[in-house]
């Protein structure tokens, strides 16, 4: 990464179109770095058709690139975390020197956001009852606290150390999805940014100290947020061990990670599954501090480089999510070096470090994988311990006591299945 | 053997309400409607004249000139006739919707062309706007009720070929 610019997150911009949002943010990226946008061999951008409100909306911010002549672009419809993401498999597979990737996210748009976020869920059963967009949160926050893993004071301190205000005050606001309350929650707002990358030498060339993208991840879960549990993030987890192995350094080691919590809960768990130790979170304020929609992750990617590019970070994390509850989730391994030369070569490191090619060693197959042990229910999980580790459970062993008379008695009446309910299978709550 | 019959139908509307934001530069021509003006804005880079203009030439990505007015009149740069009915259409069909290359302005605007059979449109007719009554003028196209021609084609239709990109050649 050669250069990073945003645009200010307003709460409603109500004067600009698309492009015009973005041409000035691509215009300070380009001059930080010292290219045009006729040096640029790739475009990939990301925003959402339902938060503008009309089809193939993004069309219109290709103005600010100069699409004519026809350029080389692409866009992902949905967060441009993941835009970066292709950008820099593209620069991996050697298609090019340089690529811009770009963000537009515009949460005010909407009249009501209640009547968009329901659209992003399962038409059939969850959908139709139309939650309010807070609604899942509040679900993975209550379960959060009702494992023992967080209380509400610990988000209004997460608060406190983003809005200077005292936590006994954040405390007495009423709530907005019971235990969440309004300051818990992302403002919305309108916003772009903009990353250049570039590989290898031309990066060098171009700046004195590039970010290097060690290693990139990123993993999904199951669409239906009832089949999950969501005191957990396992996708977050394994994105976060995928991009260490990538990277050749372990998430636990970096000194800042810009996260993508739209709601505060999510920092402590998100943490807890990158297994984070001494990192600054959020030094740029994150989420809580404005939401641009589908900008947000790229500007956490965006942040995490800025602290290195600028010399006082030697190692970063940029997290992003997409959906409900933290349903996909992308982290980006960042350092102020490249990987070491003398490795073998990994897709986290720049095409043309000095190597020969016959040193590029194809990867070791992944292991196969070990079966999702889930945790047990009966055992509250100490903060800070992912819900995936390996925590065998004796598929036999009697719930309990806790556990609603009413299932007890179907498992009662259905004795087969009682050897591994559906939740021990990872399946079903 | 027979499966179960699927669901064929459940109910589940979604409404969804917008702010759209025309941006500094649309808005420009839009206002310009509202006044029964039709303006146009000059590129200082590429010499190209908008109409609908943004506020930056989306080829050379300079901003654009202050706007000035166009006289309206303009050419059938190509057209299509509608002959089919479907939920809101406003004019019976048959009815002609064309590309208008409005006189000074390299790219085109698109609205209806009446008050001539369709059969007797042809690429390069001279047409010229009608404009609402004063009470329904608006900042949108719809100040605009549609087009008529004023006289027959005045150019060899064949020596403005279509295929001239109004923005310029690719390799340029």
């Amino acid at each position: 990464m050669v250069s990073f610019a945003q645009s200010p997150c307003v709460p409603a911009d109500r004067e600009h179109d698309m492009a015009e949002i973005v041409l000035p943010v691509i215009r300070e990226a380009l001059d930080a770095c010292g290219l045009t946008r006729d040096d640029i061999d790739f475009f990939a951008s990301g925003s959402h058709d339902f938060y503008e409100g009309r089809t193939f909306s993004y069309i219109e911010s290709l103005d600010a690139v100069g699409a004519w002549p026809p350029i080389s672009e692409s866009h992902v419809e949905m967060d441009a975390a993941w835009a970066f993401a292709e950008a820099w498999a593209w620069l991996q597979l050697g298609e090019g020197q340089t690529a811009m990737v770009y963000g537009i996210g515009r949460s005010s748009l909407a009249a009501d956001l209640d009547q968009i976020l329901p659209a992003q869920l399962d038409p059939y059963l969850l959908a139709p009852l139309r939650p309010h967009r807070d609604a899942l949160a509040g679900l993975q926050a209550r379960a959060l606290i009702d494992a023992g893993l967080l209380t509400e004071r610990q988000l209004a301190e997460i608060v406190s150390r983003y809005k200077d205000v005292a936590v006994d005050k954040l405390m007495d606001a009423p709530h907005v999805a019971a235990p969440l309350r309004a300051h818990d929650i992302a403002p919305p707002g309108d916003a772009a940014a903009v990353i250049v990358l570039a590989a290898g030498d031309t990066a060098r060339r171009l700046t004195a100290h590039p970010a290097w993208v060690r290693g990139l991840d990123h993993r999904m879960e199951t669409h239906y947020p009832g089949v999950r549990d969501l005191t957990c993030s396992p996708s977050t987890r394994r994105a976060g061990e995928r991009a260490a192995e990538l990277a050749g350094f372990a998430t636990a080691d970096v000194q800042v990670a810009e996260l993508h919590t739209e709601y505060s809960y999510q920092e402590p768990l998100l943490v807890a599954e990158l297994g984070l130790k001494n990192a600054e979170v959020n030094p740029s304020g994150g989420p809580l501090a404005g939401w641009p929609a589908t900008a947000t992750g790229l500007i956490r990617i965006g942040e995490a480089a800025r602290r290195i590019m600028d010399g006082t970070t030697g190692r970063a994390l940029a997290h992003a999510t997409n959906g409900p509850a933290l349903q996909h989730n992308l982290v980006c391994l960042l350092a102020a070096q490249p990987r070491d030369p003398g490795q073998p070569r990994d897709p986290g490191q720049p095409r043309d470090a000095a190597q020969p090619p016959e040193a590029a060693q194809p990867r070791e197959p992944e292991q196969p994988r070990e079966p999702e042990q889930p945790r047990d229910a009966g055992q509250p999980r100490e903060p800070g311990q992912p819900c995936d580790a390996a925590q065998p459970r004796d598929a036999a062993q009697p719930r309990d006591t806790a556990q609603p008379p009413e299932a007890a008695q179907a498992r009662d009446a259905a004795p087969a299945r009682d050897a591994a309910p559906a939740r021990d299978a990872g399946e079903a709550r | 053997m027979t499966l179960p019959e699927p669901v064929e139908t459940t109910s589940s509307p979604l409404y969804m309400n917008y702010t759209y934001v025309a941006g500094t530069g649309r808005s420009v021509f839009l206002r310009g409607l509202n006044e029964r003006r039709l303006l146009a804005r000059h590129c200082p880079g590429c010499s190209l004249v908008y109409a609908p203009a943004p506020e930056f030439c989306s080829r050379c990505l300079r901003p654009v000139g202050p706007p000035f007015e166009l006289p309206g009149t303009g050419e059938v740069s190509t057209f299509c006739v509608v002959n089919f009915p479907f939920p809101g259409q406003v004019y019976e069909p048959p009815y002609v919707v064309a590309h208008i290359m409005l006189d000074g302005a390299h790219n085109r605007l698109m609205h209806l062309v009446r008050e001539v059979a369709p059969e007797e449109v042809t690429i390069g007719l001279r047409v010229e706007p009608v404009w609402v009554d004063d009470d329904e003028l608006d900042t949108s196209t719809t100040s605009i009720r549609y087009f008529r021609p004023i006289g027959r084609p005045t150019r060899d239709v064949a020596a403005v070929p279509y295929a001239q990109t109004p923005i310029g050649p690719a390799d340029a």
